[in-house]
């Protein structure tokens, strides 16, 4: 099933100003689209609309069978809200057959919640349940009616982090064959679950491509500093003399991971303002005149100590 | 990541109290108060119950940790309910037995009280059956909805005996529906009652409602269940128990009216099942004033007594069958 979208909507909120949310984009058989945006970038209200919850202009459609004015029931859709949405009244097993009713073809329950990790909370309310158990309920609930396009609203920032990474990877599996669109303002799960990965800024889509499109070659600075690039500019005119810019280019993004530590042949000299152990190696802070610098180190520097960093060839984007 | 157990709040702040466990000392508490009233009722001091009660109030404060803004909050809470709590437990050891009796077995009476079990039944079901829908539509919102909301809300502000006269001018002679005869009948007195406690059945309902997030709908929807079956599965019994609430306020409401009804139906015909006829008998609030005006405190008192007993049997059934038969999180299965 291909899902293509080319909506816009307007929402007015009591004393607020009118916002508007817009997106064009096609989500292709099996594949799964995350939409990458900060809190209040309006991504869950571009979700919403695509489910049919909010009244918009323009098309959804499915195969390219027109959706668009029809009600939520009749869209075929499943979706995962990030704060559950479960229905409290109900037991686990009620839950997850919710939908059982309305379908002709649903998925066999049994394998469903084994899969899931839920078979021995069927008869509990979800009151009682984790977070993560009750996301666990609610994507069965999505599945149980094998959705043509399973949508996602940020499933997994309700969670504690052990529980978020555990569900996270069980996602790659879940999603694999599943049309999928996933929103999240994390850019971790973002990239990992994503086959494409839409930049959403201020109720419209800023840039849209693969994963390592997006984290490598951002398209502005904001996609760059969202996507946890250093975005460095370049009216630093030791930065700039760095890598030698010729064009009018005004800022650089990088990656921390191409940023070096580099005695030898060093680009630029900079100044290790902080260093903080993360897991496995150290988060390395350096200024450069008034531009902060991140990286990722085994062998941290001492703080406060001079240093020598270059910025490799390949992981460079000039904006 | 859950939240860390009140007991164990609780544990480190109780004092003298924690000797007992909590049931036997509310038990305890409640048998204190029985006797000190007895007491002072028997040796005619009503007065010192009162300064009893506030002092027995600030005792069991202090016992229990609660520091001085506990305490002073304990000494100013008791005195509201002295002023609702004596007067009651006054009228109630003050009541002559054999009157009672009397009064109880009074035909007239028993007409008066079945009456006003049953109108504002009948009016508690008018206000849920239209209530409900509207409260539903204002919990969503709409263009306008601040208007109809003051509209709903207004009988909470208009006198009483002028929510009466408002009545038989739109409903009765002259008025809208003419072949509804309202005047001293149960259709009158029913929109009397319904006129003052909508409000109470609308507002709760939409609480209910306005509590229940969007998503909880959403989620539903998207699963397959059109509206009305979201409404039926999901909204419904999760707003049920503000639905109910509001049921049994605004029959409560309905059986304490005086001023609406007084107008519009000060004397009633109503059909009263153990004599298989119409009968013509009052409002239970207009029967009072009437026992009082003819009969004295006495005889009022009497009757009184007979209909905060039913109420209160009333209520109690209510909130035994709206509250108790409710699963796990106050709805339906």
């Amino acid at each position: 099933m291909t899902l293509s979208v080319d909506i816009a909507a307007t929402f007015t909120a009591p004393g607020a100003a009118q916002f508007e949310v817009e997106g064009t984009f096609d989500v292709e058989d099996g594949e799964t689209v995350a939409i990458l945006g900060p809190s209040g970038s309006g991504k869950t209200l571009l979700l919403e609309t695509v489910a049919g919850f909010h009244s918009h202009s323009g098309r959804v459609a499915l195969d390219g069978q027109d959706l668009t004015g029809r009600e939520p029931e009749h869209r075929d859709f499943g979706f995962v809200f990030q704060d559950y949405a479960l229905f409290p009244h109900m037991t686990v097993a009620e839950n997850v057959r919710y939908g059982g009713k309305y379908y002709e073809e649903t998925g066999d329950v049994n394998a469903l919640v084994e899969r899931l990790g839920i078979a021995d909370l069927l008869e509990r309310y979800p009151p009682t349940l984790s977070g993560g158990e009750k996301q666990r309920v609610a994507l069965a609930r999505s599945l149980y009616v094998t959705p043509d396009v399973l949508l996602l609203d940020e499933p997994l920032s309700s969670l504690d982090v052990p529980t978020r990474e555990r569900l996270r990877s069980d996602m790659l599996d879940i999603l694999e064959d599943v049309t999928s669109v996933y929103v999240t303002h994390d850019r971790t799960t973002g990239r990992m679950l994503a086959d494409r990965v839409l930049v959403v800024d201020d109720g419209e889509i800023v840039q849209r491509g693969t994963p390592t499109d997006i984290f490598e070659r951002p398209a502005s600075p904001f996609v760059a500093e969202f996507t946890g690039s250093n975005c460095l500019s370049l009216s630093e005119p030791r930065l700039r003399e760095a890598i030698g810019v010729k064009n009018g280019a005004e800022w650089l993004a990088i990656r921390p991971e191409h940023v070096r530590l580099d005695n030898g042949t060093a680009d630029v000299e900079a100044r290790v303002k902080r260093v903080v152990r993360v897991d496995s190696m150290y988060r390395v802070s350096l200024s450069v005149g008034s531009e902060r610098i991140e990286m990722h180190t085994t062998e941290p520097p001492e703080p406060d100590s001079s240093v020598g960093i270059s910025f490799e060839e390949s992981g460079r984007t000039l904006l | 990541m859950s939240a860390p157990p009140t007991a164990d709040i609780e544990h480190e702040r109780s004092g003298a109290v924690d000797l007992l466990p909590r049931g036997a000392l509310v038990v305890l508490f409640v048998l204190v108060q029985i006797v000190a009233f007895s007491a002072a009722y028997l040796a005619s001091i009503p007065t010192a119950y009162a300064v009893f009660v506030v002092v027995s109030v600030a005792a069991t404060a202090y016992a229990a940790n609660e520091g001085v803004f506990g305490i002073l909050t304990a000494i100013f809470g008791s005195v509201l309910l002295i002023a609702i709590g004596l007067p009651l437990a006054l009228f109630v050891a003050r009541q002559n037995p054999s009157l009672i009796m009397e009064q109880a077995a009074d035909p007239g009476v028993h007409k008066m009280l079945y009456f006003s079990v049953y109108g504002p039944l009948l009016a508690a079901i008018g206000s849920l059956v239209f209530g409900v829908p509207l409260a539903l539509l204002l919990a969503r919102g709409f263009p306008g909805q601040s208007v109809v909301s003051s509209l709903v809300d207004l009988p909470l502000v208009v006198p009483h005996s002028a929510a009466g006269i408002l009545i038989l001018f739109g409903f009765g002679e002259g008025g809208a529906f003419p072949q509804l005869s309202i005047l001293g009948t149960v259709v009158g007195a029913v929109l009397a009652m319904i006129f003052v406690s909508a409000p109470y059945a609308v507002n709760s309902a939409r609480e209910a409602f306005e509590s229940i997030d969007d998503r909880t709908e959403y989620a539903s929807r998207i699963h397959g269940a059109n509206r009305a079956e979201t409404f039926r599965r999901i909204t419904g019994p999760l707003a049920l128990r503000g639905i109910l609430t509001g049921g049994v306020l605004a029959w409560a409401r309905s059986v304490s009216e005086f001023g609406a009804v007084a107008i519009v139906a000060y004397s009633v015909r109503f059909f009263y099942p153990p004599e298989g006829s119409v009968v013509i008998g009052q409002h239970a609030p207009i029967a009072i004033r009437s026992a009082y005006l003819t009969g004295g405190l006495e005889e009022s008192g009497a009757v009184t007594f007979l209909l905060l007993v039913l109420s209160t049997a009333v209520f109690l059934l209510i909130r035994w069958l709206a509250y108790d038969s409710s699963g796990p999180s106050g709805g339906l299965p």
